[in-house]
């Protein structure tokens, strides 16, 4: 088979998480292959490696049939490989026209001084290539204006317009209404046709099955299958993306207590979406205490705003929050707080820590008002010092010296320290967000140890993760979230990757039916 | 990274990293002034002058004898405090650059109440004018602070036009309301005897005013360390959705930080009004807002740091005007080395760090 794109037993690792591993992928002339996985499956990796972003530890890409050595990408785009990101790279004070000749612009044979931009020309090659592509396109508008398929139209448009052969879109319909998607489908088809080769990236195996010619299949950073898209099917490709769910042990079931009042309490809530997700549409969940409750679902459909509003870091457009019996919507995550609350955020990075802070002032934040440590309207220094130590040491923190920088600190270490800070307080409910992302396998194994511990000692645990190995493991219950709502509840008796993996992908159909 | 083998216990402070940080800071701070005395250095032999006879000269101005510390001193007065206002923001991320306006009019109140308070209030007019001076000052910065706490209004705009209509609100009121009738334009009455800082060196000018500065710095070292609200604003400036993860109102930390930057700038004005120049006219601040945050920055808020750079500026403020009475420097090489040290502090290899900025 002629290889248009493709990798050669591919592997990269960044530090001790090896992303890709033996990755062999091979996308034929005019065909369009689909990359399906989890988060976290090495995706974005590959598309990094193909594009030139980075480059592999070992193996090579493959550029028509022979192994090539991308050192950047612009490289890649001379070569004629182009991305299509999911967020869109248009300047957006600018009209589409200038958007699409942006870089590369025609301009007129006069003497150089005199030397000025050809519209005329820029607005022919436009309109020449849209009409190739059956599109009709409002040069003048703005981007920042026009629709969002017109933007990613532009953005396609502007990438043939340079003689791309390959195209990478990466989750393509994330933004799109289910009609617009259709008419880019027609769209990438006709591009196929006419000898282009397209990797499409998508969570949606619905998409995966009406569009594609093939599909490859990626997880853990390997591949796990590939097949031409008539010799497989939905429940084949979600066997294959979810995988077994045999890896990490269960819990000794019998400990647990059974579960006690409510803690939290959510009805009926609402909140608006984050740019490129789901706004979150009238969730009613409920966490026992001594409970941990899972929420699975594809990344981007709601479970971030609906963490955000139960934290206290965003106002819900409707609905009641509950902790311990008070009525908190729309309060202040210090209100959330002072009522029980611990949040393990799920941007470890940039939320759950201030990287430049000392090891000592990342550990107590959040406890610098509280009685014990303060004399006065000063703080004790000695108190707050001492406290740093017993909460790390309880956590078994490995550092160096509490005036450290916490960035200093290893993956796993940093997030012991987070679990040390928020449970220190000897909250009711921990609100608990992808705990183990960027954690080796040791200190996954720790973390659940703690999470397991707080539920046992009568604590409230809402736990939200892509790790569906990790959800099962973990919880009494598991709600699933898809487009905002919650579509589905499974007991822990019941849950299998394939039943979860069922409920979360649904979607599609869901999706389909109340937004066509 | 964390040693695997290291014990919790482990992290307590010990000597040798403790040496270390502070040659850091040292470093830190010698640096972009050396760079800047190598710079005014070659723009010294451009000109045709000798560095070093110019510069022994400078140091010789600046420390020489008793008289001339005490110059230095009092030139080094009014950027305590300005010094002050600029890096308690700053350690927060929050770049005020309205600090100049705060003090003319800190300095305007001050001078307005010194001399028009009746003089039978007799000692106790000082302490009222400090009093006029920092609740003016303080909610003409209370003010951007609200808008960007509230309105997210760039705050570097708003106060540095502020720092334009305070100039014209008092070059306005000094020519009207506040004119005094013994004097042709442009200047308020001279404050009551009584209500003059003391001199702490006679003759030289300098006053009482420096003790409060140095109380000032004492203070903001106090607060940035000691207090849970000097805590919250250094995690909004280091990470504001952290800060806000872990509970902080980063509006009402911004609103804070920016009304004690505008009181601790009015009372720098009341300061230099009531112990420097005894009234007000236009002209009243030489820059002294800009140069305190030239040293806030070579301090990088820290409250030792500010005192050193304070000292530093008010030496070459003060022997930069002697020397161009003995030599043929100009008085320009005092601006060319300032803004020089300004450019190196910020640069930090090539790194802002406004947002690393500490109290201790």
């Amino acid at each position: 088979m002629a290889v248009r794109l493709g990798a050669r037993d591919v592997a990269k690792s960044y530090g001790a998480v090896r992303a890709n591993s033996g990755i062999t992928l091979e996308v034929a002339p005019a065909e369009i292959h689909a990359i399906v996985g989890e988060n976290g499956a090495g995706k974005s990796t590959l598309m990094r490696l193909l594009q030139g972003l980075e480059q592999p530890d070992a193996g090579s890409i493959v550029f028509n049939d022979r192994p090539i050595r991308l050192r950047d990408p612009e490289q890649a785009l001379g070569l004629g490989i182009g991305m299509v990101h999911q967020e869109f790279m248009l300047a957006p004070e600018l009209t589409l026209l200038e958007n699409f000749v942006l870089g590369h612009e025609p301009v007129t044979a006069a003497l150089p001084l005199g030397r000025h931009i050809d519209w005329r020309a820029a607005r022919a090659a436009g309109d020449a290539l849209a009409a190739k592509t059956d599109l009709a396109i409002d040069w003048d508008r703005r981007a920042g204006t026009a629709p969002v398929h017109i933007q990613q139209y532009t953005e396609i448009l502007r990438l043939l317009q340079r003689g791309m052969k390959v195209l990478i879109l990466d989750e393509p319909t994330a933004v799109l209404a289910p009609q617009q998607a259709d008419d880019l489908f027609t769209l990438l088809r006709q591009l196929r046709d006419q000898g282009t080769s397209i990797v499409f990236i998508s969570h949606k195996l619905r998409e995966v099955i009406a569009l594609a010619d093939r599909v490859t299949i990626m997880r853990r950073g390997r591949v796990v299958a590939s097949s031409r898209i008539d010799e497989t099917d939905i429940d084949t490709m979600t066997r294959h993306i979810v995988g077994e769910a045999a890896s990490v042990a269960p819990p000794a079931a019998a400990v647990r207590a059974a579960a006690g009042a409510p803690v939290l309490d959510v009805t009926g809530l609402s909140a608006p979406a984050i740019a490129g997700s789901h706004p979150v549409r009238a969730v009613d969940l409920q966490v026992r205490s001594g409970e941990i409750v899972g929420m699975a679902g594809i990344a981007g459909n709601g479970q971030d705003e609906f963490i955000q509003c139960v934290v206290g870091l965003r106002k819900p457009s409707s609905g009641a929050v509950g902790l311990n019996g008070r009525a908190l919507a729309g309060r202040d995550n210090a209100d959330f707080r002072a009522a029980g609350l611990g949040y393990i955020s799920p941007d470890r990075a940039h939320e759950g820590l201030a990287k430049s802070a000392s090891i000592e002032d990342n550990v107590m934040a959040a406890s610098q008002r509280a009685p014990a440590f303060r004399r006065g309207p000063f703080r004790r220094l000695g108190a707050v010092r001492t406290e740093a130590f017993r909460r790390l040491s309880q956590l078994k923190v490995r550092f160096g010296r509490l005036s450290d920088p916490v960035a200093s600190l290893s993956g796993g270490n940093q997030q012991r320290l987070v679990f040390a800070r928020e449970i220190a307080t000897e909250p009711a409910l921990l609100v608990v967000a992808q705990p183990t992302r960027g954690v080796d396998l040791g200190g996954i194994a720790a973390i659940h140890a703690i999470l397991r511990d707080f539920a046992a000692r009568g604590g409230a645990v809402l736990l939200v993760s892509e790790e569906l190995d990790e959800l099962i493991a973990l919880s009494d219950r598991i709600v699933v979230m898809a487009e905002g709502a919650i579509v589905g509840e499974i007991a822990d008796e019941t849950a299998t990757p394939e039943a979860i993996g069922r409920l979360m992908l649904q979607q599609d159909s869901h999706g389909e039916a109340a937004n066509g | 990274m964390a040693d695997a083998t290291a014990e919790p216990g482990a992290g307590r402070p010990s000597l040798m990293p403790a040496l270390e940080r502070m040659a850091g800071d040292i470093a830190r701070f010698a640096l972009p002034v050396l760079f800047a005395f190598f710079v005014g250095a070659v723009v010294l032999a451009f000109i045709g002058e000798n560095p070093l006879d110019t510069y022994a000269l400078m140091l010789s101005e600046g420390f020489g004898s008793s008289r001339r510390i005490a110059a230095t001193l009092s030139a080094a007065t009014p950027l305590l405090f300005t010094a002050v206002a600029t890096a308690i923001c700053f350690r927060s991320g929050v770049f005020n650059v309205g600090v100049d306006g705060a003090f003319v009019l800190g300095g305007l109140a001050a001078a307005a109440a010194g001399a028009l308070l009746p003089v039978a209030f007799g000692w106790s007019i000082a302490p009222l004018a400090m009093v006029a001076a920092m609740a003016v000052a303080g909610v003409w910065l209370y003010v951007p602070g609200l808008l960007l706490a509230r309105l997210d209004v760039d705050e570097v705009v708003s106060t540095l036009m502020l720092n334009f209509i305070a100039l014209g609100l008092s070059g306005f009121l000094v020519n009207t309301l506040l004119l005094s009738e013994t004097s042709g334009n442009n200047t308020t009455d001279t404050i009551h005897d009584v209500a003059e800082l003391s001199r702490l060196m006679p003759p030289s000018t300098l006053h009482s005013g420096f003790l409060i500065g140095l109380a000032c710095v004492a203070a903001y070292w106090v607060w940035a360390r000691w207090t849970p609200a000097g805590y919250e604003a250094k995690l909004v400036g280091l990470n504001p959705r952290f800060a806000r993860a872990v509970g902080i109102a980063i509006p009402a930390s911004i609103v804070l930080v920016m009304a004690i930057s505008g009181i601790v700038a009015g009372l720098g004005g009341a300061s230099h009004a009531l112990g420097q120049v005894h009234k007000f006219s236009d002209g009243f601040s030489a820059g002294y807002g800009f140069t305190g945050m030239a040293v806030a920055l070579l301090a990088r808020n820290s409250a030792f740091g500010i005192v050193f750079g304070a000292v530093l500026f008010g030496a070459l403020a003060s022997a930069g005007t002697t020397i161009q009475l003995f030599s043929d420097v100009p008085l320009d090489i005092v601006n060319v080395i300032e803004g020089t040290v300004m450019i190196f502090a910020v640069m930090e290899l090539g790194r802002l760090s406004l947002r690393r900025g500490r109290a201790s």
